[in-house]
């Protein structure tokens, strides 16, 4: 496997989802380039950062309260 | 299907007179809509959150996040029969607010790729309970970096990367999802979450960079 190969397979093998020919490929690329090594690393530490920090607020009452109701349409 | 929408409707604008000839078949439209009712509760409802901030990253706005996600249930609840039971109801909801989110607000707000860092500020302060929950004991700038700021960073990429990066880091959703969510095949979505973090990657040592932090490699 070259860089450009490598480059492509990058985000999936980040993300768990290549399938295992492709893996086996990637990382055997990656144990012979330290480039898309490191590529590799800072790609994973740019997802660990958007999971931290990316701040997830909590839906307001009214809204939790309105979709409820809407949920609970009188039946009787 | 049109069995069920018509309950719907009976029970939106009852008619008296056909109400009195009916009884036994309005109990049993009722009972099947309150199992409509609880499975929807089970399966859509839970995912209320992870819809409101979806729809805070469109819209940057408390108010019309609150519309878009309402009006989303209530299209969802409506059209719940064609949900494919066994699938990601989740993927489903978030598919039917963007599309919410596109005709209804897209058509006239700002021009694309353009970013408002002052209404992304605001738009933080605004929402108050922000709670600082990461350990500030690290040296890794990384960890010095405030929530704003990431998501100054996040809002900066073009939308096309962005949203993928949305729905995989934040919301978690396979790449099979996502290509089915923005309608494009799975090989697009790869090459946007590798061009998208990289060009979040450079927004990010831009600030490391203002705090005085090296962000060569081999640090």
């Amino acid at each position: 496997m070259n860089c450009q190969k490598a480059r492509v397979l990058m985000s999936a093998a980040v993300d768990f989802e290549l399938s295992l020919k492709e893996e086996q490929g990637f990382l055997l690329h990656l144990s012979e380039c330290k480039e898309c090594q490191d590529e590799f690393d800072e790609a994973k530490k740019t997802k660990m950062i958007i999971k931290e920090k990316i701040v997830q607020f909590k839906a307001p009452q009214s809204l939790i309260d309105s979709i409820m109701e809407l949920t609970s349409v009188s039946v009787h | 299907m049109l069995f069920e929408t018509g309950g719907f409707q009976l029970m939106d604008k009852p008619d008296p007179a056909r109400n009195v000839k009916t009884t036994t078949q309005k109990v049993s439209l009722s009972r099947e809509e309150r199992q409509k009712q609880l499975e929807f509760q089970k399966e859509a409802v839970v995912h209320l959150n992870s819809l409101y901030n979806y729809a805070l990253h469109l819209t940057m706005n408390p108010s019309d996040a609150e519309d878009l996600v309402q009006e989303t249930y209530l299209k969802a609840y409506r059209f719940f029969n064609s949900f494919e039971r066994g699938t990601n109801c989740k993927a489903w909801l978030f598919k039917i607010l963007k599309n919410n989110y596109i005709n209804r607000f897209r058509k006239n707000s700002k021009e694309p790729g353009k970013v408002d860092y002052d209404l992304i500020k605001d738009f933080y302060h605004s929402i108050k309970d922000v709670q600082n929950d990461t350990s500030e004991d690290e040296s890794d700038y990384f960890h010095s970096l405030l929530h704003e700021e990431v998501y100054q960073a996040l809002h900066s990429l073009p939308e096309e990367f962005r949203e993928v990066i949305q729905l995989c880091d934040i919301e978690g959703f396979t790449y099979e999802e996502i290509a089915n969510m923005v309608e494009s095949p799975i090989g697009t979505v790869r090459s946007r979450l590798y061009r998208g973090r990289k060009l979040l990657r450079e927004q990010l040592e831009g600030y490391a960079k203002k705090y005085g932090f090296n962000t060569d490699k081999d640090q």
